[in-house]
């Protein structure tokens, strides 16, 4: 199967910088202990909102973190752009294979490196600071794992979608900047987005950003709401129309105007 | 040296400015990425009143400091944050046959004036949070007066850090990972009172990344939170001196360039 | 001018470790291997010598050139350019001497090219009138104006030569070192750096130190070799004694429909061969010009195919050792 041949030598080409990701990992879990010495500090003397006690907000943190590096922390645009400057993606297009999911799997090895060299190490080390939270039911797991997934698919078509836009720009790097705060203010990173106030309270669990970091976290935590995986499930599947709607779009530019 | 400093910073706006809807809208762009940030940090406050005692204005003061610190820092040091590549690509060379110090050169080489935006959002958040202490009640003028001092001290402690990072990368190789634990990392710890934190990540705070200096520790002194009353006093004398020891490692590194090369 | 006295380069490569967490090992080892880049070298050059410093690559060229210039610092030994240490008075030695890299601009890249010389002015403490006086020169030897107020990111890899050469002389340097600045361009491009630098060095008389793959650039400007291999000198000499010790024979090999039935000697044909229906005529380019053997030759037989080579470097280096 050609898709999963991208994903496993995209793995091992990452496999080269792993030295490189300790000192990251490192600082990585200390902004995590940063958040969750922050929270602790707003939530200590206080009454408790919802299931917000802090344990629970340490809990929410520590997965935090570690998810992130699954749905987030994507290479920008998916590297679309540096293929449309260079003039390489017109080589891409004619490859027998769609040039989305092409994208998609070679992300995804990406993606499974960084799972288990910088999710693993960084949900272990604040682990160790917050204790370690187990589901009392062993589905959870599973619904877990579905979410994550969800929620990765999601940031990779977001991703995805930040970096043809290069067909039309001439660079995306503010597009992706402007999606990368949209995903951390709205999606949960620093505060559960049930905590906000007023209507961005109201508006956020409803956004495709909170797909990729609130409702795998609290799925872990068994404390997600019933629709959430419908509201992942949902943009997963306008995501991907809107995707390949693109991918049409900029192939026919291609061909029109030779890139 | 003052003529080829001026020209150098003429001539690096110049060639920014040959972009100039990208200088506008970058600048924009970052301003407003950041007041999202600060969103965030409302949004905790507003819903939880306040942190360790300290409420959305006295925070406000911190974050404001510490934002347009670091956007001053990024704002006129651009290539020693992004230093890496001119040890990786061996780009130092070309710095090295002038007659003129390579820290100076680097410094003259680029603005990166999309920052000017996160400085306005910095400086924004600090008058709201002025206004809104005044309304308080409290007496704002020497938090007024003190402000400018502590946004360049932070200036330049933010510097040094940086500095210092790229003094160990001649070393390392490497860069940007680092920074994220030198310097994003504290950065955004700056934003809330230092005391939360862990005591390890205290005393990093108050020694090797002196951070507290530029924010916290003044400002327990200025909002009247029972502290010393030098405390204001030496956030510019920890600027100064974390200064001296990162140009002493830098000096180090370039040492050890010219006897190893790339 | 120059002043080279057993210097010596090493580095300390360390010791790459295999297997399992080979990486993170490698990192903490103490094991080191020392590589000498440059191996007790000396030579003197004096003031309006044009050198060539030739080897292949990896011989340790570009160690030495950083050496001189003041990026790198010797392990031993004593370098002296116009009586400066380059290691402890480098901004002194940064003013004597002018370098340039083929491979790269020293140039602003975003700016047109006037800004930078500007600044180079400003840098280098240059005064208004012997500013101008320079540009009048370089301005009328290598028509900076066709391009002088285009980015130099727009200019075309000549131009930024030609541009980057300026640069490097703004501030009238007694010393030029010269890192391959014929790489990369077409033939054209090449004859006019050439005739620049040859002009620059008769007329100012720059002392020139020129490394470089092409032999082309040796034969034509320098008159004076140094060869470098492993790090060790291997031969300084004279252009002329070069040729005398190892030839420098051009080839041109000629394919005819025929062979053709008598070969006939010519002033500067070193040595001929003919397998079959090809001859190779081997001949010192200095005394006779390929055009008048091509010429010559035409009247032997029919010419089905002609080829031309010029000597490299390795094949010079593979001379040496014979």
């Amino acid at each position: 199967m050609v898709y999963w041949r991208i994903i496993r030598k995209s793995y091992r080409r990452n496999l080269q910088y792993r030295l490189s990701h300790v000192v990251n990992n490192v600082a990585s879990s200390i902004f995590g202990l940063v958040f969750i010495a922050i929270w602790t500090g707003v939530l200590s003397g206080k009454q408790v909102y919802g299931p917000y006690d802090v344990k629970t907000m340490g809990y929410y943190i520590a997965i935090c973190q570690s998810v992130l590096w699954m749905t987030t922390f994507l290479s920008p645009g998916l590297n679309v752009q540096i293929a449309v400057r260079s003039g390489a993606v017109s080589l891409d297009m004619i490859k027998p294979v769609h040039y989305l999911w092409y994208m998609l799997s070679q992300e995804f090895g990406r993606l499974l490196y960084n799972a288990c060299y910088r999710s693993v190490p960084i949900g272990l080390l604040l682990g160790l600071a917050v204790g370690f939270f187990f589901p009392s039911d062993p589905f959870t797991y599973f619904w877990f794992i579905l979410s994550l997934l969800l929620g990765t698919y999601i940031g990779m078509l977001l991703f995805y979608l930040a970096g043809i836009s290069s067909f039309w720009t001439t660079e995306i790097r503010w597009v992706h900047l402007i999606l990368l705060s949209l995903i951390f203010g709205l999606g949960g990173q620093m505060i559960p987005i049930d905590l906000m106030p007023g209507m961005i309270g109201k508006i956020a669990p409803y956004l495709p950003f909170s797909a990729m970091i609130y409702y795998p976290v609290m799925t872990l935590l068994e404390l997600a709401p019933p629709y959430g995986m419908l509201v992942q499930a949902g943009w997963a599947l306008v995501l991907t129309v809107v995707a390949l709607l693109v991918t049409t779009m900029a192939r026919r530019k291609l061909e029109i105007q030779g890139g | 040296m003052f003529p080829l400093y001026r020209k150098l910073i003429a001539a690096s706006i110049r060639s920014q400015m040959q972009y100039k809807i990208n200088f506008v809208t970058s600048a924009a762009t970052t301003g407003m990425i950041m007041v999202l940030d600060f969103i965030i940090l409302s949004a905790i406050l507003y819903r939880f009143h306040d942190v360790v005692g300290w409420n959305i204005y006295e925070v406000g003061m911190l974050y404001g400091i510490s934002s347009a610190s670091v956007s001053l820092y990024r704002l006129f040091a651009p290539e020693i944050n992004d230093f890496e590549k001119y040890i990786v690509q061996g780009e130092l060379d070309q710095l090295l046959i002038r007659p003129v110090s390579p820290l100076l050169l680097l410094l003259t080489r680029n603005l990166d004036l999309s920052r000017v935006g996160g400085l306005v959002q910095g400086v924004s958040v600090l008058v709201i949070s002025l206004s809104g202490l005044a309304a308080e009640g409290q007496s704002i003028m020497g938090l007024m007066l003190f402000s400018p001092v502590a946004i360049l001290s932070g200036g330049v402690i933010y510097f040094s850090i940086g500095l210092a990072t790229a003094g160990v990368a001649f070393w390392t190789h490497q860069m940007k990972d680092m920074l994220t634990f030198t310097i994003y990392a504290p950065a955004n710890a700056s934003n809330y009172p230092i005391g939360l934190y862990p005591s390890w990540l205290k005393w990093l705070f108050f020694s090797a990344i002196p951070i507290a200096y530029m924010n916290y520790l003044p400002m327990l002194t200025l909002l009247g939170k029972g502290s010393e009353w030098f405390y204001p006093i030496l956030t510019p004398v920890a600027a100064a001196s974390a200064f001296y020891f990162a140009r002493m490692l830098w000096n180090v590194g370039v040492r050890h360039y010219h006897s190893t090369g790339s | 001018m120059i002043e080279a006295k057993h210097i010596e380069k090493s580095f300390f490569l360390n010791q790459a470790k295999e297997g399992r967490f080979a990486s993170l090992r490698t990192l903490f080892s103490r094991e080191r291997r020392e590589v000498k880049a440059v191996h007790d070298i000396s030579f003197s050059i004096d003031r309006g010598e044009f050198v060539g410093y030739i080897g292949p690559n990896g011989a340790g060229k570009s160690t030495t050139i950083k050496m001189l210039a003041g990026i790198l610092h010797p392990s031993q030994g004593e370098i002296r350019i116009g009586g400066y240490s380059p290691q402890r008075e480098r901004i002194q030695v940064a003013s004597q001497i002018g370098v340039v890299f083929g491979q790269r601009t020293q140039l602003w890249w975003d700016l047109p090219v006037r800004d930078s010389f500007e600044i180079l002015q400003a840098m280098y403490k240059i005064d208004d009138k012997a500013y101008r006086r320079s540009m009048e020169v370089y301005q009328e030897l290598l028509d900076l104006h066709e391009f002088l107020d285009t980015p130099v990111r727009k200019l075309s890899l000549g131009q930024r030569m030609r541009a980057d050469l300026a640069a490097a002389l703004l501030h009238d340097p007694p010393v030029l070192f010269l890192d391959e600045p014929t790489i990369g361009l077409d033939v054209v491009a090449k004859t006019r750096i050439r005739a620049f630098l040859k002009d620059v060095n008769q007329t100012q008389k720059k002392t020139i130190l020129l490394t470089t793959h092409d032999m082309d650039d040796i034969e034509q400007l320098c008159n004076r070799i140094i060869v470098i291999n492993h790090g060790k000198k291997m031969m300084d000499t004279s252009l002329a004694d070069l040729r005398r010790q190892i030839g420098l024979p051009s080839l041109i090999r000629i394919e005819f429909r025929q062979p053709p039935e008598k070969l006939y000697d010519l002033e500067g044909i070193e040595r001929m061969e003919l397998s079959e229906n090809v001859l190779s005529i081997y001949f010192d380019k200095g005394k006779i010009s390929s055009p008048r053997i091509l010429a010559e030759v035409a009247g032997w037989g029919e010419p089905l195919d002609i080829q031309m080579k010029e000597p490299g470097i390795e094949e010079i280096i593979r001379l040496i050792y014979r």
